[in-house]
C-alpha cells in the first residue's frame, strides 16, 4: 500500500511539473516575428497606371510560393504612390486549388472593419510623408485577415476601385522590376464578387507586378 | 485499490496530454514551384527531362526527405524508364551524388493517367493538369549543392508519344529545367551534366517540391 501512494504521489508530481513546465512555454514564448509569407515586392517602380476607377486588380499568391512561415493570420499591404483618396468598392481573397482557377472559398478582407473603406492618402496618420509618391509611396496594412496560408491551395487577393473621380488619380507602387512572388492584372468592372464553385478570370497579363499588392506577411 | 485506479487514470492523461502536444508536420515548400497556370507540351518518348533545384533558391525549411511532383497535362499512360536525381556542387556541372527517385517503390513506374485514383480530374489538360506525387527520397537537400532531377521517357513508345507535360507560364519559379533526346538518367558520379543545355527557361513537369 505504501509503495502505491509513494507511486501515485510521484506521478501527480511529475504531472504537476510537466503542466506547470508547458504553462510557463506558453507565458515565455516570444511574441511572434513579422515574416513574409511569400516574397513581395523589392523596389517602387509606380509605372503604366491606368485610370483605376472601375476597374479591379487581381494578384496570385501562389501556394507553391509559400516560405514555410506558419501563421493563422494573414497580414495584406498595399502601397500607394499617387492621389488623394482611394475609395474601394470591395476587397476579398479567393481560394483556389494549386494551379486551378475554380473557387473553392471567399475570405473578406477588411480595413477598419469595413470592405469598402475610403482611404485619405493626405492624411499624416495614414501616410506619413506627405505628398505620396513614387518616391515617397504610402503603404496601408489591411485588417489581419483570418487565413491561414497553405502550399496546396492558390490565393487571389481581389480589390475594386469604385467608379468615380478620386480614382481617376491614383496610382498603384507596382509594375516593379522584382515582383518577387506576386503576380498581378487589372479588369474592368468589379471582380470581387465571384463565388465559390465559379472561376477566377484569365489573367492577359501573364505575369506582371502588381500594382497595389505590395507584401504579405503573417501579421 | 482507488489509489492505484487514480494513478493509472494520471498516467493515462498524461500520456493523452503528451501525444495532444505532438503535431503531424505539414508539407511546406523547399523550394519555389511553378507559380500561376500552365500549358502543355507533347511528345516525349526517347526525351530526358532536366530540372534544376538550385540550392541558391532553398527556402530555409529543414527537412530529411524531399518530395518531388510531376504535372501530366495529355496522355493516358506514361512510361518511364529511369528517375534520379544528380547532385553537384552549387554553380557546379560535375555530378557528386546520384539518387535513384521512385514511384510505387520503382524508378521506371508507368503512371496511368486515365486512372481516377491517379488523376482524379478526367480527361486531363492543361487546365486541369494532373499532379502526381512521387515516392518521398531520404535526402536533404543543401545549400551548398545544386540538384538536377532527370526523367527519360522510354524510347519508341507509343503511350510516351500523346504524354503532355505542363509548361510553366509564368517566371517567377526558382526552378529551371531543360530537355534533350536520349537517356541523361543514367551519368555517374565524377559525370558532368550535359554543358549544351540551357537552363534560363522553367522546367517541364515539375511542379513543386515539398516536405512531404
Amino acid at each position: 500500500m505504501k509503495t502505491l501512494c509513494k507511486l501515485a504521489t510521484f506521478i501527480l508530481m511529475m504531472t504537476v511539473l510537466a503542466v506547470s513546465s508547458f504553462a510557463q512555454e506558453t507565458e515565455k514564448a516570444p511574441a511572434a516575428a513579422l515574416a513574409n509569407l511569400v516574397e513581395g515586392q523589392g523596389i517602387i517602380a509606380s509605372t503604366s497606371n491606368p485610370q483605376w476607377d472601375g476597374l479591379s486588380e487581381l494578384v496570385l499568391i501562389p501556394g507553391a510560393a509559400l516560405m514555410g512561415a506558419s501563421s493563422t493570420t494573414t497580414s495584406l499591404y498595399l502601397g500607394f504612390t499617387g492621389g488623394s483618396e482611394a475609395d474601394i468598392g470591395n476587397m476579398v481573397v479567393y481560394e483556389v486549388p494549386r494551379n486551378g482557377s475554380t473557387v473553392i472559398k471567399v475570405e473578406k478582407v477588411t480595413l477598419g472593419a469595413t470592405q469598402s473603406p475610403s482611404i485619405n492618402l493626405t492624411s499624416p496618420s495614414v501616410c506619413p510623408v506627405q505628398p505620396v509618391s513614387a518616391t515617397n509611396p504610402c503603404i496601408v496594412r489591411l485588417d489581419t485577415v483570418k487565413l491561414s496560408l497553405t502550399p496546396a491551395y492558390d490565393f487571389y487577393f481581389a480589390i475594386y476601385f469604385t467608379l468615380d473621380t478620386n480614382n481617376e488619380k491614383i496610382a498603384g507602387l507596382g509594375q516593379s522590376g522584382a515582383q518577387g512572388a506576386l503576380s498581378g492584372w487589372f479588369l474592368y468592372g468589379d471582380q470581387t464578387r465571384i463565388g465559390v464553385k465559379g472561376s477566377i478570370p484569365t489573367n492577359e497579363d501573364s505575369d506582371q507586378a502588381p500594382f497595389f499588392l505590395a507584401y504579405v506577411t503573417n501579421e | 485499490m482507488k489509489i492505484l485506479k487514480f494513478a493509472t487514470l494520471t498516467v493515462m492523461m498524461l500520456a493523452l496530454s503528451t501525444f495532444g502536444f505532438s503535431k503531424a508536420a505539414k508539407p511546406e515548400n523547399l523550394v519555389r514551384g511553378i507559380v500561376g497556370p500552365v500549358t502543355s507540351n507533347v511528345s516525349w518518348s526517347g526525351y530526358s527531362t532536366f530540372a534544376l533545384i538550385p540550392g541558391a533558391g532553398l527556402i530555409p525549411v529543414t527537412s530529411s526527405t524531399t518530395v518531388f511532383y510531376l504535372g501530366f497535362t495529355a496522355g493516358t499512360q506514361v512510361d518511364i524508364n529511369n528517375m534520379v536525381l544528380y547532385t553537384t556542387p552549387r554553380g557546379s556541372l560535375t555530378i557528386s551524388a546520384v539518387t535513384p527517385i521512385k514511384l510505387g517503390g520503382v524508378s521506371n513506374p508507368s503512371i496511368d493517367l486515365a486512372n481516377p485514383t491517379v488523376c482524379p480530374v478526367v480527361e486531363i489538360s492543361a487546365f486541369n493538369p494532373c499532379i502526381v506525387r512521387l515516392d518521398p527520397t531520404t535526402i536533404t537537400l543543401s545549400a551548398l549543392s545544386d540538384y538536377y532531377l532527370v526523367v527519360y521517357f522510354t524510347a519508341s513508345d507509343g503511350n510516351d508519344q500523346s504524354v503532355g507535360l505542363t509548361t510553366p507560364s509564368f517566371s517567377q519559379s526558382s526552378l529551371r529545367g531543360s530537355y534533350q533526346s536520349g537517356d541523361d538518367s543514367r551519368l555517374s558520379v565524377g559525370g558532368t551534366i550535359p554543358t549544351n543545355l540551357g537552363f534560363s527557361a522553367q522546367p517541364y513537369m515539375l511542379m513543386y517540391v515539398m516536405t512531404d
